[in-house]
């Protein structure tokens, strides 16, 4: 007995000590992650994801995080075997900064290009549209987290028959219009859509005669002229002239400070109660949540408090999905504040995740060591993947977006739980940065559908 | 003048020595040496045939860039340099040269009435100088209002040109130059079988051209031309005085000035085979000044001295040293955040650059290399 | 040229304009005439109000340009800079000693010293200086936040003096006598500046800069913006109107503000002596100093003033917009307070009020008419173009008369 009592504290003491070596050999991904085995094992390697972008200019709430995303992951896929052993490293933020600026870009993208990297990550549309036919004579793949039909499919004249070498993480913007358009026609009464928006060529993307004509059949209308601003300039007059028009839907494609900026017009002009506000999936970051709680809208609450949107991805609250759990895990281990945690960091990681899974792939294919973008973009082609299991991805057909989307609507975090509703439910506050802040909440309304396809010429047409 | 300076020894004995542009053979050589040697640089980055890897890829699109900002920053200095006028809406023009070109090389159709008036499409050749051909006109509008105002005034009505004309390329003509999303799919440049398709072809058009046009403006200002610029700069009421009709040269300067920025604006087009408006935004004009000032105003050589350091600043300079900027920085200023270094280095640089220049090199670079040069030239003898 | 020859080309000119007018009024009129009858009149009174604060923006160009002949490009930066500070002072909780004290004294320093550094050895001055600079910093620092309004009216002029009198001393005194295209580029450059220095320190996240605010009903020490309009009801003499008309209260405010400010100003040139030689300076340099005012002094007090006078307009302008928020984009308001300048004639103040409202009327005007983004950079630009036309140097600008 004395003798098995022995070995088996031998054996448990082995044991205890073998686990966590074990453990440590063994750092792979966890399981929930459905990725490729790699064939070889590429430790020394070093793989750099360059990514180009506006970090200082009006996109900044949404890029900064991003960045801090790309940081997080690096560190975290790095801890858990790097790709293949090899390590998974970011650009020096500072060297590729546009600062909004598209002469900024060119001059980065030929620095960034001589470097022949095997895909960038480009955030803007402007961006993408303004570099497609570039990366496209380099060959360099461009992984972006949403696109204008121009940047990912080209102009009319390509027929999309040769779609680029750009492929997008959201549905199309004006896909994303298309589908509000749905929803909106079952929930609004009488619905008539003003859109107001950056002028940009993001600003203007979901705005064409496709959208105006699905819109139309689903018993959705539109004011005709739609008006622009640019960010930080008074708009109560292009606000007064949709409503006056007969909007009683306000749908914009801008971000951070844009629909804040609406949704404080709106309630400065107390037209809260006859007016719905909409958007592009970038609505409901919580940037938006954050910069819209300074005017107060009919009931109460923020005037951005029932800004509607599109979610075509998974969100901090579905705490269910192990993508999330991970996300919240590794936020709150870098110390991210809550201006961190928004939609920017969630798609960085999904950006870096896709990354992962295309680079073994192609290795597996063609062999890690003379890999090229063009090698890439064959895999992305035939693609189909869930990245960290929060959006599904299927690129095969020549697509070259997501399809996926719903519906959701910002809110603020109530005390008994759930969105905050006066005069039951108040807000809950938490201490920020820069003082007490509410919490802006994701709550998605709908579930997972899939958006029209309303790029010029697909669509049929009603004679 | 430098051109009139020459080693000790050397006369002028006949009427094409004096007028010669390189007088000595030291000048010859080094002029066309060095014209050679830039034409071979592409041959050394590892895109070109050759397959050799010296230079990296960017240094040729560098260059063009640099090629181009020159033809522009030229333009200026015809009218700024030369003949004392002033120009905030210089892009806007670019912009106009950048959009007629693109658009005569893909072609378009203008209604009139039931039909439809088809232009084009043109080859490059004939679409870059109907281009610049164009911009000369349009500048030519916009410099009508300084036949009554001069100074900030001119400023300010140049600076409406930077506003107007992008709203007329977004507007009224967005059917047109789908402004301000881009305009793709810009023919490219072709002479029989040969395609001018990537930056590193483009470079064999872009940089003789500004060579070329450098030339030119050089010698339009050694004509009467240029003399009558240089009077009105250096003033107006005298010029007058002296029978030279000056609002007829000050639109002459304005021509010449817009038709500059009108090939620089082509030449960014077919480059890059798309352009949007945010190209020419009124930085991109506030830049080109600055690019004048530093290089020297009413120097030959102004603009090239000045966009090859603006742009040698902003775009090689400024990102290597940006890294090393954060870490001191921050640790020097605990109230930075080290995430705002980077979007403020290129500004506070640049604008710090420009000041020093302004107190402490008004004339220029241009200036001090013409010192340089004559002190050279006629050693041992102080200047 | 004869007196009846005159008189005719004079008609002759008063015709054309009339016509010009008839054929704007003829275009513009159906246009307008889809827009009901209490549009019109909200959107005139916003222009009104819009326009005071630009005329703000425009005294303050003016004024630098009356004193040292430089257009002031830079004016929009000095605007976006001044804000941040106000932001930094309004919303810290316990405002550094060190700050503040380094802030105040670095002014009182280069105040003192405006004539040269030796005045800064007399021992009055030195202990006057001492003394003022011990007060602004108990101001910027004393009590916790509800001193804030005093803490940030402090801390942003003192600063906005700061920035004032380091340009001035920095970059526009070594360029006096140089040609206008160098007063031009050093405003430019300023402006870079400037900006860089403000992302630098405040980062491109915009900041709130709530001054018309009350309470926020959930976040204690936070405040949201006033959103209860004024209302006119279309009763007894108002009867006309079509319904209630809206006028949005903090801009409102920012517009009486603009108004008493742009007051406070006129009585500070006309009547105090500073002000008078402030005039005197700028009418001509060397005769000022030949009757022994202190060129260089008033120089620097001009520009001091001047960028207080930004930092003025760009916190009505920020606090009154929409957002209430200011971000590193701020500096292109300024773009459309230029037109303004000129339109009134660069060496009149009572132009720049009249030129700030005819700007903010036009801008105002043109959002009805036509599409927001048109408003925003044609309008003005159209509006000064055709007054450049048709008079040079603006409404009531000085003919300048050049011998050689």
């Amino acid at each position: 007995m004395k003798k098995l009592s022995l070995l088996l504290t031998i054996g448990l003491l082995v044991a205890l000590f073998a686990i966590p070596a074990m453990a440590q050999d063994d750092m792979g991904l966890p399981d929930w992650m459905e990725h490729t085995e790699c064939t070889e094992d590429l430790s020394g390697m070093e793989f750099t994801l360059w990514h180009i972008g506006d970090l200082s200019g009006p996109y900044a709430p949404i890029t900064q995080p991003l960045v801090a995303a790309f940081e997080d992951a690096a560190q975290w896929y790095n801890e858990h075997g790097g790709i293949c052993g090899a390590t998974l490293s970011f650009p020096d933020p500072t060297t590729i900064d546009t600062g909004g600026d598209q002469e900024q870009t060119s001059v980065i993208y030929s620095r960034v290009s001589s470097e022949q990297p095997l895909a960038i990550v480009l955030y803007s549309s402007d961006d993408a549209e303004l570099l497609r036919d570039q990366v496209a004579e380099d060959q360099i793949p461009v992984l972006i987290s949403a696109g204008s039909i121009e940047g990912l499919y080209g102009g009319e004249e390509d027929n999309f028959d040769n779609p680029g070498w750009s492929f997008a993480t959201n549905p199309l913007y004006v896909d994303q219009l298309g589908f509000f358009c749905e929803w909106a026609a079952e929930n609004i009464e009488d619905p008539v859509i003003g859109y107001i928006s950056w002028p940009s060529a993001f600003g203007r993307a979901a705005f064409t005669p496709e959208v105006i004509a699905y819109c139309a059949e689903q018993g959705v209308e539109f004011v005709e002229t739609p008006e622009y601003f640019a960010p930080g300039s008074d708009i109560s007059g292009q606000v007064q002239n949709l409503v006056d028009a007969g909007a009683n839907i306000l749908y914009t494609n801008s971000l951070a400070t844009g629909p804040a900026e609406i949704a404080a017009t709106v309630a400065n002009l107390g037209l809260s109660d006859e007016v719905t506000l909409a958007g592009v999936n970038w609505v409901l970051d919580t940037s938006v949540g954050f910069l819209g709680q300074t005017a107060l809208g009919a009931d109460g609450l923020p005037a951005v408090n029932g800004l509607l949107g599109s979610m075509p991805f998974a969100w901090w609250t579905e705490t269910d999905l192990p993508g999330v759990q991970l996300l919240t895990e590794q936020a709150d281990r870098n110390e991210r504040g809550p201006l961190t945690r928004n939609i920017a960091y969630i798609l960085g990681w999904q950006t870096v995740d896709l990354y992962y899974e295309v680079i073994v792939q192609t290795g597996n294919r063609v062999g890690f060591e003379n890999m090229t973008g063009a090698d890439v973009k064959e895999t992305l082609e035939n693609l189909q993947f869930s990245p960290l299991g929060m959006v599904e991805l299927d690129f095969t057909d020549g697509n070259r977006d997501a399809k996926m989307n719903r519906i959701a609507v910002l809110r603020y975090l109530g005390e008994n739980g759930g969105p905050a509703e006066l005069p039951d439910n108040p807000p809950v506050v938490v201490e920020g940065p820069n003082g007490p802040v509410l919490v802006p909440i994701v709550v998605p309304l709908t579930d997972y559908g899939e958006t029209p396809d309303l790029r010029p010429g697909q669509m049929e047409m009603e004679e | 003048m430098a051109d009139h300076i020459r080693p000790a020894g050397i006369f002028d004995t006949t009427y094409e020595q004096d007028i010669a542009l390189n007088r000595t053979r030291t000048d010859k050589f080094l002029q066309y040496g060095g014209l050679v040697a830039l034409l071979l640089i592409p041959l050394l980055t590892s895109r070109s045939f050759l397959g050799l890897n010296i230079l990296p890829d960017y240094v040729v699109v560098t260059i063009n860039t640099i090629a181009i900002f020159v033809i522009a920053a030229q333009g200026l200095n015809i009218l700024i340099g030369y003949t004392g006028q002033i120009s905030l809406g210089h892009a806007a023009f670019m912009a106009v040269g950048a959009y007629s070109g693109a658009l005569l090389a893909k072609g378009f159709a203008i209604p009139i009435g039931e039909s439809m008036l088809q232009i084009g499409p043109f080859s490059f050749w004939i679409a870059l100088p109907l281009a610049a051909l164009f911009t000369g006109l349009v500048g030519l509008l916009f410099g009508l209002p300084s036949l009554r105002v001069k100074g900030f005034y001119l400023a300010m009505a140049t600076l409406a040109a930077q506003f107007i004309i992008p709203w007329i390329i977004e507007h009224p003509l967005q059917p047109y130059t789908n402004a301000p999303e881009i305009l793709q799919g810009i023919p490219q440049p072709t002479i029989g079988p040969l395609v001018f398709a990537r930056p590193i072809e483009m470079y064999y058009i872009i940089v003789p051209l500004s060579v070329l046009l450098m030339l030119a403006s050089r010698n339009i200002m050694r004509t009467r031309v240029g003399r009558a610029f240089i009077s009105i700069r250096d003033n107006d009421l005298a010029a007058e005085l002296l029978g030279i009709n000056v609002f007829w040269y000050k639109l002459q300067s304005f021509f010449l000035s817009s038709l500059y920025a009108g090939i620089a604006g082509a030449l960014i087009a077919f480059e890059r085979n798309a352009i949007t408006t945010e190209t020419f935004s009124l930085e991109t004009s506030i830049a080109l000044l600055a690019m004048l000032v530093i290089g020297g105003a009413g120097y030959p050589k102004a603009a090239l001295f000045g966009v090859a350091f603006v742009r040698l600043l902003t775009d090689v300079i400024i990102p290597a040293i940006g890294p090393a900027f954060n870490s001191t920085l921050t640790a020097l200023l605990p109230f930075v955040d080290g995430t705002n270094i980077g979007p403020s280095l290129q500004p506070i640089i640049f604008g710090v650059a420009l000041v020093i220049f302004l107190i402490f090199e008004p004339r220029g670079l241009a200036y001090r290399w013409e010192v340089l040069r004559i002190a050279w030239k006629i050693r041992p003898f102080a200047n | 040229m004869t007196q009846s020859n005159r008189s005719l080309q004079r008609a002759g000119t008063w015709l054309f304009y009339a016509i010009v007018a008839l054929l704007l009024f003829l275009w513009l009129q159906p246009l307008a005439a889809q827009k009901s009858g209490n549009t019109i009149i909200q959107r005139t009174i916003g222009g009104v109000m819009l326009g005071s604060i630009y005329a703000i923006m425009a005294l303050g160009i003016v004024v630098i340009n009356k004193a040292s002949g430089v257009f002031n490009f830079a004016h929009g930066a000095m605007m976006m800079i001044a804000g941040y500070m106000f932001f930094s002072f309004f919303n810290t909780q316990a405002i550094s000693l060190v700050a503040a004290g380094l802030l105040a004294f670095s002014t009182v320093v280069l105040g003192f010293t405006m004539g040269g550094w030796r005045e800064l050895f007399i021992p009055q001055r030195l202990i006057t200086a001492l003394i003022i600079g011990i007060i602004l910093t108990l101001m910027m620092t004393s009590g916790g936040t509800e001193q804030r309004w005093l803490h940030a009216l402090t801390g942003a002029v003192t600063g906005a003096v700061l920035i004032g009198l380091l340009v001035e001393r920095l970059t526009i005194r070594p360029l006096i006598g140089q040609p206008i295209f160098a007063a031009v580029m050093v405003t430019l450059a300023l402006n870079e500046v400037i900006r860089g220095i403000t992302t630098l320190i405040w980062g491109s996240q915009p900041k709130s800069l709530l001054i018309f605010a009350e309470p926020h009903p959930f976040l204690p020490d936070q405040f949201v913006r006033i959103q209860t309009p004024i209302t006119i009801e279309p009763t007894g003499l108002l009867g006309f109107l079509e319904g209630p008309v809206n006028i949005d209260q903090p801009r409102f405010m920012a517009f009486l503000l603009a108004l008493a400010t742009f007051a406070l100003f006129w009585f500070f040139f006309r009547f105090t002596n500073i002000g008078l030689a402030m005039r005197a300076t700028s009418e001509n340099q060397q005769l000022a100093q030949s009757v022994g005012l202190r060129v260089r002094v008033i120089l620097a007090i001009t520009w001091a003033i001047a960028t207080v006078m930004a930092g003025v307009a760009g916190l009505f302008y920020a606090g009154s917009s929409a957002a209430s928020s200011i971000d590193t984009n701020f500096h292109f308001v300024i773009l459309r307070a230029f037109p303004a300048v000129l339109l009134g004639g660069l060496e009149s103040i009572g132009g720049a009020l009249v030129g700030g409202l005819i700007i903010g009327l036009s801008e105002e005007w043109a959002k009805l008419l036509f599409t927001g983004d048109v408003a925003e950079n044609l309008a003005p630009y159209i509006v000064l173009m055709i007054v450049l036309i048709l008079r040079p140097e603006g409404l009531f600008g000085e003919k300048r008369i050049e011998r050689i």
